[in-house]
């Protein structure tokens, strides 16, 4: 199943596990060549390299985001 | 007099951080000795697709304590401060309010938490701001960081919204120590659980990777948990503390 969902109407994906599918998150910055991790305050996940902390993911809501990089 | 300082919209998807910035504005003002600064907290506002936020949609606040002559200088180096280092495509947005001058504290509260429930317009901020007689003022871009500046001043005065900035040191991770020594590093006026429990002195503590702490209660609070059954509480992860 993709990790993504299909492109918004700004042509943007949404991530598919929501705001707390640790795993889907780090398993997919850990293969991520544009990861960069944001500002200390606005970490979310345990693990340092996950899209939860990554700059490039943007919050659409409390419980979704979508990748700038996408 | 005291003074609440907010900033927001600073930063692009490429660079800067409104906390880097509030940063920079507190060494300018201690550096120039103009008073102290108290705690930097980052408010979190509304999450929404029609935002036109960076990432996060957060603002930042802090208080400082300075003679009435410093007030016009600190705006004027503080909007100097985010027209140089905001990073090129933001919004940058300064909001400082004098608590002696503030005419209605609790309308501020109410558009603070107005911010994290529905779309305010730059007009609606500056609008308020006029009323209550606080500096707001855009710096940049579309100026629109002024709604959010405006916001993490309210929201500040809640005195229960928020995370400080930065990271916690006490011990090493996985080191168990007790209320009284977390209380006597300053850095920490209460700790709390989750649920509201204010911990005693003796209690003791796990502490985890990241510390971080949240303002309940006008209190620099750390936060903790402890899983049924449990003895010994452990510090809060980022996780517990994302709607803080
Ligand atoms: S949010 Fe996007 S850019 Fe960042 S690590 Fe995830 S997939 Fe990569």
């Amino acid at each position: 199943m993709d990790d993504w969902i299909k492109k918004n109407k700004r042509g943007q994906v949404r991530f598919r596990g929501g705001s707390h599918d640790w795993l889907l998150a780090a398993g997919i910055a850990g293969n991520c060549p544009h990861f960069v991790l944001d500002d200390e305050d606005e970490l979310l996940a345990e693990e340092e390299r996950s899209c939860y902390n990554c700059r490039f993911r943007r919050w659409i809501d409390r419980y979704s985001f979508v990748c700038m990089k996408r | 007099m005291k003074i609440y300082v907010g900033i927001d919209d600073t930063d692009s998807i490429e660079q800067g951080a409104t906390g880097e910035t509030a940063k920079q504005i507190i060494r300018i003002i201690e550096e120039r000795r103009w008073g102290n600064c108290q705690g930097l907290t980052r408010h979190q506002l509304l999450l929404h697709p029609d935002i036109a936020y960076t990432s996060h949609n957060s603002s930042m606040c802090f208080t400082a304590e300075i003679e009435t002559a410093s007030l016009e200088p600190l705006i004027e180096a503080a909007a100097g401060c985010l027209e140089r280092d905001s990073a090129p495509g933001s919004d940058p947005g300064l909001c400082v309010a004098a608590e002696e001058q503030l005419r209605d504290v609790e309308s501020l509260i109410a558009y603070g938490y107005e911010t994290k429930k529905r779309i305010i317009t730059k007009g609606e901020a500056y609008e308020l701001a006029g009323k209550l007689g606080v500096h707001l003022s855009e710096h940049g871009g579309a100026g629109i960081g002024v709604i959010g500046a405006l916001a993490g001043v309210g929201l500040r005065m809640t005195n229960n919204d928020g995370r400080f900035q930065g990271r916690l040191e006490l011990k090493v991770p996985g080191a168990i120590i007790n209320v009284t020594e977390i209380l006597c590093s300053n850095l920490v006026e209460r700790v709390q659980s989750v649920d509201g429990y204010v911990l005693n002195k003796n209690e003791e503590v796990r502490l985890g990777h990241k510390l971080k702490t949240v303002l309940l209660g006008g209190k620099r609070t750390l936060l903790v948990y402890r899983r049924e059954g449990a003895l010994v509480w452990k510090t809060c992860t980022n996780a517990h503390l994302e709607h803080y």
